[in-house]
Parts: C-alpha cells; structure tokens; sequence
C-alpha cells in the first residue's frame, strides 16, 4: 500500500463498445466512453437508463455481454484492488465499529491510518460507536472513509448521497470534492441529481437507453457556488435534455 | 427516587430501617412486575390446601415443597441428582448442537453440500426424537448413550436449521462489499456471514434448550437410576407429592437458568444490534 504522502495518480478507464444485456433486454449498447486519469465524471440518467449497470461493469462486479471494460491498461475480469466503490447505502457491517469498518480487509497496524482517514471525514469521535446509533450522512462518511483507506486510484459513487437530506447533501458534496482535490483518484459519481452533477463533475455525461445521449465538459472554476449563472444555465440545458424538452 | 420515598416514609414513622413490607415490594418494583402474579398464584394455593379445597393427598401445600427441598438439599441428593441430569444435557447439547452448527455452517456456504444433505435433514426432523425411544433402547440398551443420543437429536434440528437460515439470510449487499473490499473467502466468513448468522443462530439455541430438558426429562424418567427424572418417578412409587411437585418446579427454574444464560450470550453478541440491547 503507498502513503498518502506520495503523489496519486488515478487510472485510465476505457469503456470500448461495451453491451450488457439481462436476458434478452439490452441495458447497455455499444457504449463507448474514456475517463482520463485524475478526472471527475457524473453520469446522469433516468432510473433504468443503465447507469448503474455501466458502474458495476468498471468495479468488474459484472461482465460485460460483448465489448471491453479496460483499467489501467488491464482489461478487467475481476474486481481490482485500486477500485473503490460507495454504494447507495454506506453497507458497513452493523456488528464491527466504526474503527474496525474503515479497518476492514486490511492486515498490519492500520488503526493510526484509519484514525487519520476518519478524522480527515470529520467523525474522528465517533471511531468506537457502532453503525447503528450513526445518522445516515455519518454512515456514508464512515463509508467514504473505509474506500480511502485503500488509496484508491479509481473511486466509483453509486448515488452515495441520494438518500440524504439536502443540506447533508451539500456538506458531503463538499467533502467529496476536497477529498478527491487533494488525492486526485480518477472519480466516476452516478447520480439523478442534475445539480450534484454540475457542481462536482469535469464533465457530465448522460446516458438514455443504453447509450450515451449528452457529453458536456464543465468547465468553470472551483469550489463552485450554487447560485453561479453559468451552472444554472449548464443544469437547465442538461434537465432540458433529459427530460426530452429540447 | 428510591430514597424520596424512604424519606417520605421516615417522616410518618421516625425509624431508620425501612419496614420488611416496604423493603419486599421495592424488591418487587425493582424484579419488575412480573413477579405479582406467580407469587399470588403461590399465596392462593397455600390458602386453598389449608382450607382443603384442593386435598393434601393429590397437591401438597407450598410450604410442604419447601421443606421437601430443604430435606433433600440436606442430604446431599438434590445436588448428585442436578449434576448428573446437568451433565446429561451439556455433553448431549455439546454433541447435537455442534454437529447442527457446523453442518448449518456448511451446508450454508456450500451448495453442493446443500443439495446432498439438505432434503435429508428435512426429512428426518419431521420425526419427533422420542419417537425413537424403542429403537433407541433397542440399540442403545438404558444406558447412559441412550439418553444422550436422544438429547443430541433433539437439539440438532434446531441449531442445523437456524444456523442454515441464518447464513443464507446474510445481506448479500454486505457479502457484495465485502468482495469489493477484498475479503477473501476465510475473512469474508469471519466478518461477514459468520455474525450476520448470529442472531438466528442464537434463537436455535433457545429452542435447542427448550428441547434438551424435554428429552431429559422422558429420557430420565424411563429407566434411569440417577437424576432429577428418576427422583420423580421414583417419589410417584411411594407417593411423595412433595417431590413429585419439586422436581417439577425445578425443571422450570432450570429452564429459567438456561434461557438466562441464552440471554446473557444474546447480550453480549449481540450488542452491536439495538434489538437486543439492555432488555
């Protein structure tokens, strides 16, 4: 495992015509997308658009019918150990404490670690209490936490902050983006939120029926304010597009 | 609380120490309120032997038991009697439950093991265990092993299928993270499905437990020169009610002791999980 005092790289993903289909339906169609190394990229979509299909394809938790899912120059048949992903729900184990959460799978003296990664999310004082008694945007900071332990060069974020209230979402969006400023992983966010995605991402991609309907580079400076007419304009355009107004 | 009762009560009366009264029913307050109702069931039936409503002859009053008790703790029966009956379901919990837990672990986790020996299991827990008793004796003769096979049949069946429930109702989003963050197979039954099966593992114990004393008690009672089974039927013979009642009553505090000590381990296995926390 390197330190965090070296300097990160995140890795390349390529995506080359992948199709993944579940029985005779189609969820991806020769999708074709590259992510650069170090990028952020939100990938926006209806529900069963096959955004989070695409997302399980990269974290190698499924195969792609045809086609290839390629990181890190490596073709991926299996998980890869510089992926990290978030999910939806944090997922930790309910009977390990927090300590030991962010801890998991790791051998050796990782605890000065884990304590240092979960005071960098803001919960160094609740390392001993259980998943339980925390509040959901606590529990994904605990999850947040247990994927940057690892030093991932490619953190995948399946909706981690759907189902969070607004301002926790904003606090987490913050954490997120300073946390990812700071190691530069390459970053894939799933999410349905327009907004979220403008605010955090290089580039937005939309994904409609399997394919790639929208690919927008976002290119205004950071931290981004959410009042910021050029993001509004940005959101409205992609809403628009989304929604099949324009 | 306490104390502002006390100080309420020291005012009407200028003594110290709280009345006997006073002190039973903050024990009762304290026990919970569960307690009203056996305790008046024992008060009541004491009245209705005095008065012979019920005759002495077929239920002995309460305060009889007690010195029954009493007489056989004196002579040192009552302990050989418990420690014997006491081993019997121990070694045959040990052997029953052991083999349930690890074929449930297996048969959980592998489902070649699953298909071979599953529908087996299914089979033969539909036979009651003392159904067997004539087969049993038969193979067994009336001795010791007889009994602990019955008890480990007994409790296997339980501990088998909650152990078998308990590893395949694991949130399989949890074994997903889990080989997100690298678990290999040993960590990931360690971390993950072995304590994810607990809490169902630990109800097939309390039913195990209800069946271990059922089995001990028949077991006991057929042919046995030795436990608290045999003491009772042996009081039956020369018409001891006392006892008869006795050993009864003793099977129910030992019950009471095992679902305690099930309890206790719920506790503390369990307490990451809020249902089970402090109650």
């Amino acid at each position: 495992m390197t330190t965090a005092l070296e300097p990160q790289t995140g890795t390349a993903v390529s995506i080359q015509a992948v199709t993944k289909s579940f029985g005779v339906k189609p969820v991806l169609r020769r999708l074709s997308l590259t992510l650069e190394p170090g990028t952020f990229t939100a990938v926006v979509g209806k529900s069963g658009s096959g955004k989070s299909t695409l997302l399980r394809l990269i974290a190698g938790l499924d195969q792609p019918t045809s086609g290839a899912v390629v990181v890190d120059g490596q073709p991926q048949t299996d998980h890869n150990p510089q992926t990290r992903v978030m999910f939806q729900d944090a997922r930790l184990l309910p009977w390990k404490r927090v300590l030991y959460n962010v801890g998991l799978g790791l051998n050796g003296d990782w605890k000065p670690e884990a304590e240092r990664v979960l005071a960098s999310v803001g919960l160094a004082d609740r390392a001993g209490e259980y998943p339980g008694v925390l509040s959901g945007g606590e529990k994904q900071r605990v999850a947040l936490a247990r994927a940057l332990i690892h030093q991932p060069r490619l953190l995948l974020l399946d909706e981690p902050l759907g189902a969070l209230d607004a301002l926790t979402r904003i606090e987490m969006q913050l954490l997120i983006e300073r946390l990812w400023q700071s190691r530069r992983f390459t970053a894939l966010l799933i999410t349905h939120d327009v907004e979220e995605a403008v605010v955090l991402a290089d580039r937005v991609v939309l994904i409609e029926d399997g394919q790639i309907a929208l690919d927008v580079t976002v290119d205004l400076p950071r931290p981004r304010s959410r009042g910021d007419a050029h993001l509004a304009a940005l959101k409205a355009q992609i809403l628009n597009r989304v929604m099949g107004l324009a | 609380m306490q104390q502002v009762l006390n100080q309420g009560k020291t005012l009407a009366a200028p003594v110290n120490q709280p009345h006997i009264g006073q002190r039973l029913w903050g024990a009762v307050k304290r026990g919970g309120i569960g307690w009203i109702v056996p305790i008046s069931i024992v008060i009541l039936w004491q009245i209705l032997v005095e008065v012979g409503v019920i005759p002495e002859r077929l239920l002995p009053r309460p305060t009889q038991i007690v010195a029954a008790a009493w007489k056989l703790t004196e002579s040192g029966d009552l302990a050989t009697h418990i420690g014997i009956s006491t081993q019997r379901a121990v070694i045959g919990l040990a052997i029953g439950g052991g083999l349930g837990f690890l074929l449930g672990l297996i048969n959980g986790v592998f489902t070649l093991s699953e298909k071979l020996l599953d529908s087996t299991f299914q089979m033969i827990r539909t036979i009651p265990n003392l159904a067997l008793v004539p087969l049993v004796i038969l193979w067994f003769g009336i001795g010791e092993p007889a009994r602990i096979f019955l008890i480990s049949v007994g409790v296997f069946f339980p501990v088998y299928l909650n152990t078998f429930h308990g590893v395949r109702s694991v949130d399989p989003h949890l074994i997903e993270m889990g080989r997100v963050y690298g678990l290999g197979r040993l960590a990931m039954f360690r971390e993950v499905i072995l304590p994810g099966a607990l809490p169902s593992i630990l109800v097939g114990l309390r039913f195990a437990l209800g069946i271990m004393w059922l089995t001990l008690i028949v077991s006991e009672t057929i042919a046995a020169r030795t436990g608290i089974g045999h003491m009772t039927s042996q009081a039956r013979e020369f018409m001891q009610t006392d006892i008869m009642v006795f050993s009864i009553v003793l099977y129910a505090l030992l019950g009471k002791l095992a679902d305690v000590i099930a309890r206790g381990l719920e506790r503390g296995l369990l307490g990451w999980n809020p249902n089970y926390r402090s109650r």
